[in-house]
């Protein structure tokens, strides 16, 4: 069912309209408003939470973003999947127009906001949503002097992610190759779940409509070509491509050939279910001595070469809430009590392969503790890190090819960085 | 633009020093409105903003209108786009100002700048004002053959737009023709997918008044039109890809291989990064293979991967409508999924609308081999993170628990939880020992023993009192000290506020009393004596019955209060099997998320635009001519079904009634001659004696009578059928779509057969007198295609067929399903029997 939208509403955090713009004239706005308001004051009820929500007949869909609620209306069994990814791009549009979405910049920009909303969507139906294609014939303030207004022209074009005619001085193109590390471990030191979702990310600075081709050391690519695979060639699972892939050529012949949108986007992404060992172990004791104090022991090991380097890295250690005076040591990095959290956060800037650090802290407890007092929340221990040049799935780009008819030559930069996703490890 | 509108965000500081500022703005504009000096549009831009910037924030600035249309002559695009936004806004509830904008808007529309050209148009068509129609007709006319197609796609939608003002209008001015052709021909895949979005509400709408209409939204699902789509569909955006697979979703081939070539086809759509594409592509390979059960299954196993993809990665909002339909399918199979299970193990940091559905997975998946694995990380969950979660944890282990398996270690970890003596937690358990208890009994002792260590005053949530006061008097005897724990609680009478909890603690004395009289004599006396008292009607009423009934005879009060019980074997499923199925026919919407059918949360006006199953109700049993071939999917849940298909079932009776032995059957159409009908008097008399109701019993004695004919099989028929079997059309659906194909062959019929078939009609009605019961026939010469069905005599198995006839080639092609698939071929030399015998003197 191709159910369409009523209206959409963007609303600041306490459920005010900012802007909305009625598609359908099915919905009226104050009841939107009400409704909307009313939901979110029961903040702490989590169960009204949810972001399709139901109200006599019209059903509400909603993300949040910085200040801003993007809610959906509609009064039809529509497509709440689609809708719900849609509001994403519609950050996105917004993002690429003024940087930061927030109310200060939709309140500051409501002329191109209600550009925009005329354009993304025309009577219920999503439009163009590519932020590219849209500042073809929206420019904003800054653009707006420039030159005369040109015809969408990207609208008659098959390949409607790029317009013709882009230039530049000096062609170029990153690739980052992004994976990030989901892992969780129980409170006996378990591996209940880990699988590792990578991205390659572009940037492409590049004139013309070039043609791209990818190289990886994909397992079945190189058995196609009978090349030997010991060792080097890894297996994807799930690979999702950007709608500029061709997506026949990969089914045959496991090429990755597509003609790049301008600036940045994920050309691909794929997930890795295989068991991983969590590159950055933590282990914590916590000891309660008398009711007054507690004191916290935590070991953090780097399993991974001596060759590469975690950057950044970050461990959040859950501390109870009625915690005061930390006294907290550590043999690396730094070590900051962030009472807000609940959490003491151990910082260190540069963690080798084969490394093991310690640190231990202390807390005063009050003494009296209430007889009815809330069953705590024991968060897990939370890690950040950054592997810059490695990837966990061994992932490697073998080429990129970069062909324009105008025959130019154009820099491919590749990088490799392996990251904490949700990484936790549950205390005992 | 439509009525662009605004709240403001806080009252207006000063009205009236904003009402000087509206009417300095008018002056303003007034004197700009004829100028052409240079700098001119760029004072009034400023102008403008500051008009927009007082709409938006609530302040009526309707009072400018004519000044804003004055100056609307400009060249400058955003100049432009502000008095557009203006006009929108204002128009709808001024029509007399909004006639001032056709004129400039009409203009436009023949600028020279495509941009300018198709803003203006769509202004003109959002203007929503239904006096001024007439001036669309000629734009939109003029848009859909623009050069541009950015105009086209704007016109294209802009008749849908029309056709919500003055539907008469759009109609008139043969508009769907026009878009049909655009459909078919443009090259922009944008216009194209506007075409469909837009014929489709069109035709969807019109369809219940006009037949063409619904020929015509017919003919968007035929194979012509899905297989242009089909081949087009990576030229469309992502939202437009959408749209063509629910079309595609619709479709309904007519062979494996054409299914298996869709899917081929399709296949790359999986690994779109749009998980609305990736969903809707899975919509079509679900429904095109639900027949062809091993198919169905390597689908499943085909789309896991991408779902469980899209569950990680994304949004949460993403992940929370990915496991909506996750939920959904693995209800319907549940053996996908269960190796999976870790992929629904919760984050800490998740929102609880996402770990809510996946405790709900959680529980879905849970079998033999991993039910310890999941109920260990459910009771992590229940001791670590917060209450709402820890309550939902709780009561994912009850579900499991009354699932099945391996109830032993899970009634330890329920106990366990009793004994953490966090008042949550012991609620939320008590609750589900109870509900255990009622299906294994045989626990009683393991749980009664914990139960018994819980002090009532600890608990207070009214389920959870009520659940333990339950036990207290269900398993009085194996609690030693149930009767003074329940003295005390009908002590404190006037401090419990719950009547479900007073209702309890009634019945529970009651109960105690019958097993331990002595001990609980008291507690029955102050029990029976407050009841009376309450001012609760219902627990006042129940006090009095229990006192009346110990006052009658004590042993019938023992058969009413304490019968024999019998374990629970299933809680009853809140669900019906047939509002499942309707779910999953809406699979990809929001009936998904709110697993409730579309009809049961959107009013009327508003259910999509492809309601099938009105249609068939209107269609089963040869109603009136012009019918069609109805798609057996995409059965739009409506409320007015129900009125439809017991309406319906009447007519089928009134047939039925005509057809059945006992009246005999009545050849009252054209094939009956005066000559037969003193021998089927006779038959219908000797029916009556052997009260047979078989069709084919009769004939085969006008068989005898008729040596022309073929008889069928002389010996006794081991099937016969039940001439009055009645079939509702969306049963007739779920069944057509659940059974696998048992017999598909292609047979001849007699040409003189197909010259009397001038009509569907007239072949339904033979077929009936058979015992066949017509549930949709159509088609135009030399096509035509009927479904029937038929049950058998006394029982509830039931048989379907798809029948499509060429009348030009004489074929027949059956396609016959079956509930009992060993009779299916004695059935099929029935239907065929009956077939041949048609049109034949």
């Amino acid at each position: 069912m191709a159910g369409a939208a009523s209206a959409l509403f963007l609303l600041d955090i306490k459920g005010r309209v900012l802007v909305w713009r009625d598609y359908r004239g099915d919905v009226s706005a104050v009841q939107a408003e009400r409704f909307f308001a009313k939901l979110i004051e029961k903040e702490g009820d989590p169960e009204s939470q949810d972001p399709v929500v139901h109200d006599n007949g019209v059903t509400y869909m909603f993300v949040q973003h910085n200040n801003v609620y993007l809610m959906i209306a509609s009064r039809q069994n529509c497509n709440a999947a689609s809708l719900l990814l849609f509001l994403h791009r519609v950050v996105d549009v917004f993002k690429h127009y003024f940087e930061v979405l927030e109310e200060e910049s939709l309140r500051d920009n409501f002329v191109v906001v209600y550009e925009l909303l005329d354009e993304i969507m025309d009577f219920g139906y999503p439009q163009y949503t590519e932020a590219k294609i849209l500042s073809e014939f929206i420019k904003t303030d800054a653009y707006r002097m420039e030159v005369s207004q040109r015809p969408p022209m990207a609208v008659t074009n098959a390949v409607s992610w790029r317009s013709e005619g882009i230039r530049y001085k000096k062609n170029e193109v990153f690739l980052d190759v992004v994976e990030s590390v989901n892992i969780l471990v129980n409170s006996n030191g378990q591996i209940i779940r880990s699988d590792v979702v990578g991205a390659l990310k572009m940037r492409t600075y590049l004139s013309g409509m070039p043609e791209c081709k990818l190289g990886l050391n994909d397992r079945v690519l190189l058995e196609a070509q009978g090349r030997a695979t010991k060792g080097k060639a890894i297996d994807l699972d799930d690979i999702k491509f950007h709608q500029c892939v061709r997506l026949a050529r990969f089914e045959n012949d496991r090429t990755i050939s597509f003609i790049p949108p301008d600036g940045s986007f994920d050309l691909m992404t794929y997930r890795l279910s295989t068991q991983v060992k969590p590159l950055i172990w933590v282990e914590a004791q916590v000891e309660r001595h008398s009711r007054s104090r507690i004191e916290i022991m935590v070991k953090a090991r780097s399993q991974f070469k001596e060759r590469s380097t975690a950057t950044n890295v970050e461990i959040e250690l859950p501390v109870p809430p009625d915690a005061t005076n930390p006294n907290v040591r550590t043999s690396m990095g730094s070590a900051s009590y962030a009472p807000e959290n609940d959490a003491l956060v151990w910082k260190i800037k540069s963690f080798p392969g084969g490394k093991e650090y310690m640190l231990r802290a202390e807390f005063r407890l009050p003494s009296i503790t209430s007889e009815e007092s809330v069953p705590e929340k024991k968060a897990p221990i939370r890690v950040k890190f950054e592997i810059p040049y490695f990837t966990v799935s061994g992932i490697q780009v073998r080429y990129l090819k970069i062909i324009e008819k105008s025959g130019y030559q154009a820099l491919p930069w590749v990088r490799y960085i392996t990251m904490a996703g949700e990484y936790e490890l549950r205390l005992i | 633009m439509e009525s662009n509108n605004a709240t403001s965000s806080s009252d207006p500081p000063s009205a009236s020093s904003r009402k000087g500022e509206v009417s300095d703005l008018k002056l303003q504009l007034r004197q700009l409105a004829g100028s052409r000096a240079p700098g001119t549009d760029d004072t009034k831009r400023d102008l403008f903003k500051k008009v927009i910037s007082y709409m938006t924030i609530g302040i009526d600035v309707s009072s400018v209108f004519s000044e804003m249309v004055m100056c609307s002559a400009t060249s400058d695009i955003v100049l432009k786009k502000m008095c557009y936004l203006y006009v929108g806004n204002y128009a709808k509830h001024n029509p007399d100002l909004a006639l001032l904008t056709i004129n400039f808007l009409q203009r436009d529309c023949k600028d020279e700048d495509p941009m300018i050209r198709g803003l203006a148009l769509r202004s003109l068509c959002s203007l929503g004002v239904a006096n001024l129609v007439e001036y669309l007709v000629g734009p939109l006319g003029n848009g859909l053959k623009d050069g541009n197609s950015y105009v086209r796609m704007v016109a294209a939608v802009g008749v849908l737009k029309l056709y919500h003002i003055s539907a008469s209008t759009c109609l008139d001015a043969d508009f769907p023709a026009l878009l049909k052709h655009l459909m078919l021909k443009d090259k922009d895949a944008q216009v194209v997918a506007n075409c469909l979005t837009s014929l489709q509400e069109i035709w969807g709408l019109e369809a219940s008044t006009s037949e063409e209409a619904a020929r015509e939204r017919e003919a968007l699902l035929s194979k012509p039109v899905v297989y242009y789509f089909l081949n087009r569909i990576k030229e469309f955006s992502e939202w437009a890809q959408c749209i063509v697979l629910e079309l595609v979703a619709k479709y309904v081939p007519t062979d494996s291989e054409e299914i298996f070539d869709i899917m081929n086809l399709l296949e790359d759509r999986l690994q779109h990064a749009n998980g609305a594409v990736v969903l809707a592509t899975i919509k079509v390979f679900l429904h095109m293979t639900l027949s062809m059960t091993d198919v169905h299954q390597q689908v499943y196993e085909r789309i896991k991967a991408p779902l469980l993809t899209l569950v990680s990665s994304g949004s949460p909002e993403q992940s929370y409508a990915v496991l909506s339909h996750l939920h959904l399918l693995v209800m319907r199979a549940p053996f996908i999924f269960c190796s999976d299970y870790k992929h629904f193990y919760c984050q800490y940091n998740e929102p609880f609308y996402v770990k809510k559905l996946k405790l709900e997975m959680l529980t879905a998946v849970a079998n033999e081999s991993n039910t310890y694995e999941i109920v260990t990380e459910l009771c992590e969950y229940v001791a670590n993170v917060d209450i709402p979660m820890a309550r939902e944890s709780i009561r994912a282990v009850g579900k499991i628990a009354l699932q099945q398996y391996d109830v032993n270690a899970i009634v330890d970890r329920l106990l366990q939880f009793l004994e953490m003596e966090k008042e949550h937690v012991t609620a939320e358990t008590l609750v589900l020992v109870k509900d255990l208890l009622r299906k294994y009994p045989q626990w009683s002792h393991d749980c009664i023993a914990v139960v018994g260590n819980i002090s009532s005053k600890n608990i207070q949530e009214p389920k959870a009192k009520a659940a333990l006061i339950w036990m207290l008097g269900e398993y009085a005897q194996d609690m030693q000290d149930a009767p003074y724990i329940l003295e005390s609680l009908t002590e404190n009478w006037d401090e419990e506020n719950s009547a479900e909890v007073r209702l309890h603690l009634l019945t529970a004395v009651m109960k105690c009393f019958l097993r331990r009289p002595p001990e609980t004599r008291k507690a029955l006396g102050a029990g029976l004596a407050a009841g009376l008292a309450d001012f609760h009607q219902d627990v006042h009423d129940r006090a009095l019955f229990y006192y009346r009934l110990l006052q009658y005879n004590v042993s019938v009060a023992e058969r009413v209060v304490n019968p024999p019980k019998q374990a629970v074997s299933a809680f009853a499923d809140t669900q019906s099997s047939e509002t499942k199925d309707r779910i999953f026919d809406e699979f990809n919407s929001l009936s998904v998320v709110y697993q409730k059918p579309s009809y049961m949360f959107t009013d009327k006006e508003y259910r999509g635009p492809f309601a099938f199953a009105e249609e068939l109700g209107n269609l089963s049993i040869g109603t009136d001519s012009g019918v069609h071939i109805i798609a057996a999917h995409g059965v739009e849940a409506n409320d007015k079904d129900l009125l439809l298909s017991t309406s319906e079932k009447e007519d089928n009776q009134g047939y039925s009634n005509n057809g059945s032995a006992y009246t005999a059957p009545s050849y009252h159409n054209s094939m009956t001659t005066g000559a037969f009908e003193a021998p089927l008097d006779l038959v219908s008399l000797e029916n009556l004696s052997t009260q047979t109701t078989s069709g084919l019993a009769i004939d085969e004695l006008l068989g005898l009578g008729m040596p022309t004919m073929p008889s069928p099989a002389p010996s006794a028929p081991a099937l016969k059928l039940n001439a009055k079997a009645v079939l509702d059309a969306n049963a007739f659906q779920q069944k057509w779509r659940q059974l696998p194909v048992s017999i598909s062959q292609e047979i001849s019929i007699d040409p003189r057969g197909v010259v009397a078939m001038t009509t569907p009609q007239a072949l339904s009605r033979h077929m009936q007198s058979h015992s066949f019961h017509c549930i949709a026939s159509g088609g135009q010469p030399p096509n035509f295609k009927f479904f029937f069905f038929a049950r058998k005599e006394e029982e509830t198995s039931a048989y379907f067929v798809e029948c499509i006839i060429n009348s030009s080639t004489c074929k027949v092609q059956l396609k016959i399903k079956a509930d009992d698939q060993t009779t299916s071929a004695a059935f099929s030399e029935l239907f065929q029997s009956a077939l041949s015998k048609f049109g034949l003197p």
